[in-house]
């Protein structure tokens, strides 16, 4: 198989089709001036503007520091979010004492967190980076507590009748077991990470597409303004499936899971 | 190797040859938590293992089998009155040289290693790496199971996977192995199969097997001795030598005279267990 027909196989056709007919719709719309919103630009007008931006780099300057600081929240809230859950999930007094606490943090949602973060940090990447870690560490943690909570008692059993040590417990049977969860964890981490860091680039940090999306607004500058929003939805998908084909590659290759032979 | 402590005793007891005693069960009882508090399940349960003997323990549903088995595999605490020793060390955890086969074989495999990779696992880390490839090979082939090293397990059928689960087993050339109905919700002709692959492997390793199932014919087929449980708590209401030749034959052992006999008395022992 060409390697076009297998894009054009994993491509879904009629979902794009869909798409370039809402926009044909939306263009000819306001060409014949159905749609009349004094701020409502046509797609050709957005796409022109897009353009530009490209051109002269700022669009590329403000993605890359998006895309930069979710990875790096999200990584960070990755590891914070894997190494609390396991303590969580597999050391029982942890849970007993921390669970309350958790419990009522959890209960806020981390955009109320916002103007907390501004007044400790100030108007900086630091604030973007701690609330992005704080948002997206949630659902890792959560599901990774799941995730070593339900592998199932056979596989302790196991490990106890091979004289598996503790750590070979952890790494070969219950990291492994639990990975699904993990995975969908991290997933919805992802997806937080970076609609946090858009939040805090709109109200805190002056860099990155949120913050452009404001500029744009402020200058009144609606083509720009749609340019961005595209920008940012084009990047959270290219983050989600990036992520997506990562897990597909270590799942069927199975050898990067701790389950390789020693 | 050898077990110094009372392998005469329970020899004179039961009138057979003097061998050593593999495991040891005195007095042991368990109690296991129900909502209505801790409730005795076993009680007073004594009996000798002896080096290279096929055990098989039967007993109605829910009468403590899986419970008791678990207690000589060091996976359940018995009340600290009891005695339970397997090669002389008492059980406090899983014994050395001993493994347990579990009944869910689909749950006691690791999906996400191949084949070979699951028969590794208790190796990983303990033999060089020239041993464990061996022994792997080796064990795989003993169950027929060399051509699918490189398949994961829920490529395999049923019978297979437990096959995986039994060479996973061997490959830590264990002295001692205790099996909760392994063939338990296979068909017929496989358990066959799997039957003759396992008195093979008695006879070559010469390990000591406690033999849970439900199946009287297996029982007879396989083992040298019947134990049967009952009662509430559970005790080992009869105990049945089985004195058939060995190599035993799926059909020409099943057509002994012998056989039909002790078939019958361990049906009735069971029955009788149920008033
Ligand atoms: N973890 C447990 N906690 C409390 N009670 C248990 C536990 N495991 C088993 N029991 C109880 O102990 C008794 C014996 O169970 P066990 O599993 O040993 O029976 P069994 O003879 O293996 O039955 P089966 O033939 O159905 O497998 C049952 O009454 C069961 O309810
Ligand atoms: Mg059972």
């Amino acid at each position: 198989m060409t390697s076009a027909t297998a894009v054009l196989r994993r491509t879904n056709v009629l979902g794009v089709a869909t798409m370039l007919l809402l926009l044909g719709a939306w263009e000819l719309l306001i060409r014949v001036g159905l749609l009349d919103f004094q701020n409502l630009p046509a797609p050709s007008a957005v796409a022109a503007r897009a353009q530009q931006l490209l051109a002269s780099g700022e669009l590329m300057t403000n993605l890359l520091h998006t895309l930069r600081v979710t990875l790096l929240g999200w990584v960070l809230a990755s590891v914070i979010g894997i190494g609390l859950g396991l303590v969580l999930g597999l050391w029982r007094p942890a849970w007993r004492w921390s669970m309350a606490s958790f419990e009522l943090l959890r209960a806020v949602p981390p955009i109320s967190l916002v103007p907390l973060a501004l007044l400790v940090f100030g108007f900086s990447v630091r604030t973007e980076l701690t609330l992005i870690v704080y948002a997206s560490a949630w659902p890792v943690l959560v599901n990774t507590i799941e995730g070593v909570r339900t592998v199932r008692p056979e596989l302790r059993d196991v490990a106890r009748t091979l004289h598996l040590s503790r750590r070979e417990t952890l790494l070969k049977l219950t990291l492994p077991a639990a990975m699904p969860s993990i995975v969908v964890g991290l997933q919805l981490g992802l997806s937080l990470a970076l609609v946090l860091a858009v939040v805090a680039e709109l109200v805190g940090n002056p860099s990155g597409l949120g913050n452009a999306l404001i500029l744009a607004q402020l200058a009144l500058r609606p083509e720009e303004m749609f340019a961005y929003v595209f920008t940012i939805g084009l990047l959270g998908i290219a983050l989600n499936a990036a992520f997506r084909q990562i897990v597909a590659w270590t799942l069927t290759s199975a050898k990067p899971l701790p389950g390789k032979v020693s | 190797m050898t077990v110094e402590r009372s392998a005469d005793v329970s020899s004179a007891a039961l009138g057979t040859q003097p061998r050593s005693v593999a495991c040891q069960c005195r007095n042991a009882s368990v109690d296991l938590g129900s909502r209505a508090g801790p409730r005795r399940i076993l009680g007073d349960i004594n009996f000798d293992l002896h080096e290279g003997e096929f055990v098989a323990i039967l007993g109605r549903s829910g009468s403590g089998k899986t419970t008791l088995l678990r207690v000589l595999g060091g996976l359940v605490d018995p009340t600290p009155e009891s005695v339970v020793t397997f090669h002389g060390r008492p059980v406090a955890g899983p014994p050395q040289d001993v493994v347990f086969v579990f009944q869910n074989y689909a749950a006691s495999l690791l999906p996400w290693r191949t084949v070979h990779n699951n028969v590794a696992l208790g190796l990983e880390g303990k033999v060089p790496v020239a041993v464990k490839r061996a022994r792997i090979s080796e064990s795989l082939a003993t169950v027929g199971l060399e051509a699918r090293a490189a398949d994961y397990p829920w490529q395999l059928s049923g019978g297979m996977q437990q096959r995986v689960q039994l060479a996973r087993s061997l490959a830590m050339r264990p002295r001692g192995l205790l099996m909760d109905e392994p063939f338990g919700s296979l068909d017929a002709m496989t358990k066959a199969s799997l039957q003759d692959q396992l008195q093979q492997v008695h006879q070559h390793t010469g390990a000591t097997i406690a033999f849970v199932t439900h199946d009287i014919d297996e029982a007879v087929f396989l083992s040298d001795r019947i134990l049967v449980l009952d009662g509430s708590p559970a005790t080992i209401a009869h105990e049945i030598p089985v004195e058939l030749p060995r190599p035993r034959d799926q059909l020409a052992t099943k057509e002994l005279p012998e056989f039909l006999r002790l078939r019958r008395q361990v049906y009735d022992a069971i029955v009788e267990t149920g008033d």
